[in-house]
Order: structure tokens, then sequence, then C-alpha cells
């Protein structure tokens, strides 16, 4: 076969040794040769592979390696296995003459009669030992021209593998959408509600105010006004009142002074007598002779008088004193003579 | 592919501008957390993020009572420009819970949102201006601001603001003004509020109107007011468009004419045609300041003579269903019909 193949040689101490270069398993045809092979064959190298993929040769043992039963070494058969095969024989035998005689058979064809075969299926079939064959031929074209090249693309390698999502496969996009748009939108919405509740509740706080301002506003003013009226009033009396006390005052003030004229007057009627009498008690109006003779004679008479009784006085004075000079002499002119 | 198994990796982050909000009621929390952070990006995010959640009351409630509250008083006076308009956003939607309120007076946060009035960023301004109206708004809230001295400051930036923040500011004094009208008194906010009435915008003109309102309130003001020859402006505006500006003016004058000499001016600028036609408004508030104006109107002898005439329009009015309209229409009548 393979011309690579290194035949056995013998070497030179003659022990046998046989060494070939490693080769692939050869791959058995799969169909056999219809001529045997005569004489030497040569088949060119690329036609034919002689490299056959081990996963697909039958020869490989393929699986559990177990419990295979392991071919003998020799392929003598073993007298102890061969007497099990014998009796195994035996019994197959006697177990097809035993269906021989009890199976079914069809009945033997009476007399004149021949049994054929029929097929009882439902449809007939031709049974025939020729087998059917169509011969097809072909043949080129001599010579024809041979045409471009087309592009080389390589072949598709790999598997092809396609995928398509139909609608409504993967998810619902309705209903997938509803819980985020929910959520989206009512948060928005929520949001703006409460901005305009804040909006609302401060809009109806001012109106109430602003009634209650009214209210005020306009209580307020009547108030002031009420006020401002009383004052007015008040003042108004007041001054009613002051002008009519002026009033009663000038009256009063014309009455006192009528009184304190008509007192004056009779306070005064009897003034100038009892002015003259108070004159004359007080000694204003007298007498000029007895005046002078108060004043001119009567302190001259005492003068006089008096004048005397000094001189009397005087002469009594100088006669006690002579008296006592003399008893005084006598005293002690006496005490002298003693 | 749908599969049922949630997925590992966290959820797509949506809002690159907001933080990543937590769980249920690991939210605000994590949020303040976040807030106290030293990076400002973290901050921002965090503000952002809290502005949009503090919409919702549970979340409002929660936030105040885990302290945010002192956190973004702290916030206030950040460098930032942003953290600092997103701070006053969300102190402008807390105001509007009562809860949120008394922790605003408790914790004093009006005084650095007061600062904050001449921050130079617009947005920043509004949302201040738009917090102190809120808080203003109740009755607690505007004597406190009262009692702080906010007035005079809101009255010198009447003047100087863009439209929309003027009309905040002037609703905002107005409220002030109703608990106790002499701090603006006292900062001259007559003849401010005399420029604003003549403003293009209504609502600018309704909270000028309003605020004199209150001001007329007190003898002082009516002083005022007829010093500033107020009442022929007013006497205009009685045929404004608008019905709150109209409700206003005729508010105003029936409270500047309580004094003698507003009186006479009031009759001088022709007060009681335009009045006896408001009269027969539908808005309750119109109608019964024009009653009362009339009222007080009245008291003056000429007006009296005048109004005679038309005491059965004032005799329909007092079939209405309002009681303060009857009152008032009642009152007015007596008025008109005394003799000395």
């Amino acid at each position: 076969m393979a011309s690579s193949l290194q035949t056995q040689h013998e070497t030179q101490s003659g022990v046998y040794t046989f060494s070939s270069r490693p080769r692939a398993v050869p791959n058995r045809p799969k169909y056999r040769q219809s001529a045997p092979l005569l004489g030497p064959v040569h088949i060119s190298n690329e036609e034919q592979s002689s490299y056959g993929n081990i996963m697909y040769d039958r020869r490989v043992v393929r699986g559990n390696t177990y419990a295979q039963p392991i071919l003998p070494i020799t392929s003598q058969p073993d007298p102890v296995e061969f007497l099990k095969q014998q009796e195994a024989r035996k019994r197959a035998l006697s177990r097809k003459r035993l269906k021989e005689q009890f199976g079914p058979k069809t009945p033997e064809p009476l007399e004149g009669r021949m049994n054929i075969d029929v097929q009882t299926e439902m449809y007939l079939e031709e049974l025939s030992d020729h087998i059917e064959d169509v011969s097809v031929e072909c043949q080129t074209d001599m010579f024809l021209d041979k045409p471009a090249t087309p592009l080389f693309i390589p072949a598709k390698t790999g598997r092809d593998a396609a995928t398509q999502i139909e609608e409504g496969e993967l998810f619902d996009f309705d209903v997938e959408v509803q819980p985020v748009l929910q959520v989206l939108v009512g948060k928005t919405i929520e949001q703006a509600l409460l901005e305009v509740l804040e909006e609302e509740e401060l809009a109806s706080l001012r109106n109430q105010q602003q009634v209650f301002r009214e209210i005020r506003d306009a209580e307020l003013v009547e108030v002031q006004r009420l006020e401002e009226r009383e004052r007015r009033l008040r003042v108004e009396k007041e001054n009613r009142i002051k002008q009519q006390k002026a009033v009663l005052e000038e009256e009063k003030e014309t009455a006192d002074k009528i009184a304190a004229r008509a007192f004056a007057q009779q306070y005064l009627s009897d003034l100038l007598p009892s002015v003259y009498s108070n004159l004359k008690d007080c000694g204003y109006f007298y007498d000029p002779v007895q005046r002078d003779i108060e004043t001119g004679f009567l302190p001259w008479l005492m003068e006089e008088v008096t004048s005397t009784l000094e001189q009397r006085y005087v002469a009594r004075t100088v006669l006690d004193m002579l008296i006592q000079d003399v008893t005084n002499q006598r005293l002690e002119a006496f005490q002298m003579k003693e | 592919m749908a599969s049922p198994r949630t997925s590992e990796q966290p959820p797509p982050h949506i809002d690159p501008t907001q933080a990543p909000v937590a769980f249920g009621s690991w939210a605000i929390p994590r949020l303040l957390l976040e807030l106290q952070d030293a990076e400002r990006f973290t901050r921002q995010r965090a503000l952002a993020a809290l502005c949009d959640l503090v919409h919702d009351h549970e979340r409002a409630y929660d936030a105040i009572l885990s302290g945010c509250m002192e956190r973004l008083k702290v916030l206030l006076q950040d460098e930032d420009d942003l953290v600092r308009v997103k701070t006053t956003e969300v102190l402008y939607v807390l105001a509007s819970h009562s809860l949120g309120r008394d922790a605003f007076l408790k914790l004093d946060i009006v005084g650095p949102l007061t600062s904050l009035i001449e921050d130079p960023v617009n947005a920043c301004r509004k949302n201040v201006h738009q917090a102190l109206n809120r808080i203003a708004e109740f009755p607690s809230g505007a004597v406190f601001m009262v009692s702080m001295g906010l007035v005079p400051k809101l009255v010198l930036k009447v003047s100087d603001e863009e439209e929309s923040i003027r009309a905040l500011i002037l609703s905002t004094l107005s409220c002030c003004v109703s608990v106790n009208a002499l701090p603006a008194l006292e900062s001259d906010a007559v003849p401010v509020l005399r420029d604003q009435l003549s403003h293009p915008s209504p609502a600018i003109r309704r909270a000028a109107s309003s605020a004199l309102v209150g001001i007329s309130v007190p003898a002082d003001g009516k002083m005022k007011v007829c010093e500033e020859h107020l009442l022929p402006i007013l006497v205009k505006l009685l045929a404004d468009d608008d019905r709150g500006v109209v409700a206003n003016a005729a508010g105003t004058i029936m409270n500047t004419a309580v004094i003698t000499k507003g009186k006479s001016e009031a009759l001088d600028a022709g007060a009681i045609a335009p009045l006896l036609q408001l009269v027969v408004s539908e808005n309750t508030a119109v109608c019964v300041n024009a009653l009362r104006a009339l009222t007080v109107l009245a008291e003056v002898p000429r007006a009296r003579a005048q109004l005679l005439e038309h005491v059965p329009l004032l005799k329909t009015r007092r079939t209405h269903p309002n009681t303060i309209i009857q009152r008032a229409a009642s009152t007015a009548i007596e008025v008109i019909s005394w003799r000395p």
C-alpha cells in the first residue's frame, strides 16, 4: 500500500525487529470493489484518502470497556466455551422443532388445488429479484472554455443560528409600561397637586383674612367716626358750658359789684361824723387857751414846784448831813474818851 | 429586556442638578446632613432637592421637626448666590405652615432674612420678600416684624426695587401697618406711598392704597394724609379699574374724613359723587367702604343737605343680604337724617 512502509529487515545480530513510521490507520473503503484488485494498484495520493476519521472507524471499540467480552488471545476455541456453544445450538434446534410442530401452519391444500402465496396488506408490492436500477450517465463536454473563476467566497464554517423575536414573545409593552408610567405621571401629578393645594390653602386663608379685614376696617372707621363725633360733641358741649359759665361768672360779678357798691355806700354814709368824732377824740380839735395853759403854764408851774421841792430836799439833806456829821464827831469824841 | 430581578446598579440619576433623594423617612435627614457638607456643589444639590420635597406637607413637617431651620439660618449667610436663593425659597415654602412660622419666630430667622434685603441677587431678594410677606400675613408675625423695626427699612426699599418685588414689599408694609402704624408714619411712608399710587401696575396700586388705609387709622396719619394732599389723588382713584384699588381708596377717604380737616378736604375734592356711584357696586368691600365714607362725610351739614336727596338709594342697600352692608346703610341713613 503506502510507500512509506519500512519493511522489516534483519539486523546484523539476527534479532528480528520491526519498526515503521507512524501512519494513520487506513480507511476501509465503504463499498467493496466490484472487481478484485488485480496486480499492483497504484493509487494516486489525492483521490483516495488513506486517513479515515478514527471516530467513525468500526474497528475501534467504543463505549464501556469494563465489561467487554474479551476475545481470547488465541483463535482456538476454548473447550469449555466450545461445549457451551454446542449446548446452545442444541437448545436452539430443539426450540425450533417445537415451534414447527406446535406453531400455526397453513392448512394443506384441497385436492386439485394449489396454495399460492398472496399479499394481504393494503398496498400490494411487487416482489422480484430484479433490483430496480436506473442507469445514469454523464459525460463532460470536451474542452469547453473554462469559465471565469468565481469570486472565492470561503465556505461558511460554523453553524448558522437564527433567532427571531416575534411580537408578544418578549414582553407586552403595554402591560409592562403601565406601572412605570403610573409612577411617573403619579409623582408629577402628586407634586403638582401638593403645590396647588398649598396655593389654595393660602388663597382661602387670604380670603378669610380679606373678609375679616373688610369687616374690621368698616367697624374701625365706624368706631372712629363715632369717637370723632363724640369728641366733637363733647368739645362742643364743653365750649357751650364754658360759655355759659363765663356768662354766669359775669353776671355774678356784676351782682357782686352792685352789692359791694351798695355796702360801700352804706358803710361810708356815716363816715364823716365818725371821722369828726374820732378826730375830736384824738384831740385834734382843741381849745387854744386851754392848750396854751396846758402846754405853757402848767409845765412851768410844775418845774417851779419841783425846783422848790428840790431845794427843800437839798436843804433837808444838808441838814441831815450836818446832823450826821455832828453825831459822828460826838461819837468819836465819846469813843475817844473811853 | 425586562426581567423580574432588579438591577444591581443604582437607579439612573435623572436630574444632575438635584441630590439623589433617599427613600422614605431617610430622605430628609440625609439631605440635612448633606447641607452641612463643606463642598459647595453638594450643598446646592441638596438644597435643590429639599426645595422640591418641602412642597409635600408631611415632608415639610418632618424637615421642621428634625431641625432644618437652624441649618437654613446658617446657610442664609453663605457666600454662594445659588445657595442663598435656594435657602430663601425653602424658607418661603416653609413659612406657609404654622409650625414653620413658629420656628421662624422662635429661632429669630427674621433677623438674618432682613439683612438679605440688600442682597445683590434679584431672585434672592424676591424670595426674601415673599417669605417676609408670608410671615407678615399672620398677626403675630406682623407684630414681631414691627417690634423688630423692620418697617423703616421696608419703606426705604419701596422706591428702589423693581415692580414685582415692590408689590410684595408694599403688601408686607400694609400688613405691618394694620398692626401698628406709628413706625411707618415716623419713617415718612406717606410721600412714598403717594408716589406709588400713580404706578401703572394694579397690584402695586392696590398694595399701596391698602397700606394707606392702615396708615390713616391713627390721628397723626390722618393729619399727614391731609397735609400731603392725598385726597384729590384718592378721589381720582375711586374711578380706577381694579376693585381692590377702589375699595382701598374709599377706605382711606373714610378714615381720613373722620377729622374735620379731612372732611373739608374730601368735600373740596368732590368725593361725594363717585362714592354714591360706588354704593351700588357688587363688591362687598367697595360697597361697605363707600357707605361708611358717606356716613363720615355726612356729619358736615352741607354734605348732609346734598346727601338727603340720595337717601332712597341708600335705603335699597339696606335690603342687601350681607349684614355689614345693612348696618352700614342704616347708619348712613341715620346720620344723614339727623337733625341737631
